[in-house]
């Protein structure tokens, strides 16, 4: 998705090595995405349901 | 000793002949005070760099190296930041990058080194319809 937008930055972050960011982001389990500090994402999705969670689209929004 | 066996390599390698453009891993990693995982990103950056010539492998210091830790946005180590063609792709990987970490590096090497996009089309227009700042953290473990 970053190297597809220049607005959006994309972190892959390990876990177990920064406690305290996953504390933070009370990661209880992996994979776990975190948009804007604001929309959170469990587990792994389809590429089409990731990217209308992460982006906020509705559902409606055409396929 | 080698992170990567000889038939790892050899499909790595193989995975990474797609490469056009040149791909620059940016490596933060913390000299003093640092976990033993920066020493291990290193090595798998190094090795990785190793089986293509395109791939090459830029050090900075986490403390010392501030306005280029400004420039990339870098506030904790190890991290990569993987350029392409001198070009800040905005995919950074923080940790070191071993088990599906290892793969999502790959994976972002060779999207850096050929410019493709591996991404259904309608999916393609949501993303490049963003119009504001968008920062994604994905949190995983090795295995």
């Amino acid at each position: 998705m970053a190297a597809a937008n220049e607005l959006i930055t994309a972190d892959a972050i390990e876990a177990t090595e920064f406690m305290d960011l996953s504390r933070k982001y009370r990661v209880t389990g992996v994979p776990k995405t975190i948009v804007n500090e604001t929309i959170e994402i469990m587990g792994a999705l389809p590429e089409k349901m990731f990217v209308r969670q992460a982006l906020d689209l509705p559902d409606e929004t055409p396929a | 000793m080698a992170l990567l066996s000889p038939q790892d390599e050899a499909t790595l390698k193989n995975h990474l002949s797609v490469i056009t453009l040149p791909v620059q891993l940016v490596l933060f990693t913390q000299v003093f005070g640092g976990s033993e995982s920066g020493d291990v990103a290193k090595q798998i950056v190094n090795e990785i760099a190793s089986l293509n010539d395109k791939v090459t492998v830029v050090e900075k210091n986490f403390v010392l190296d501030t306005e280029d830790k400004v420039k990339y946005g870098i506030d904790k180590a190890p991290a990569i930041v993987i350029l392409s063609d001198g070009i800040n792709t905005r995919m950074r990987m923080y940790g070191a990058p071993t088990g599906y970490e290892f793969v999502g590096l790959v994976e972002a090497i060779i999207v850096a080194g050929t410019s493709k996009i591996d991404l259904d089309p309608e999916t393609m227009k949501w993303i490049q319809a963003v119009d504001k700042p968008t920062h994604i953290q994905v949190f995983s473990t090795p295995t």
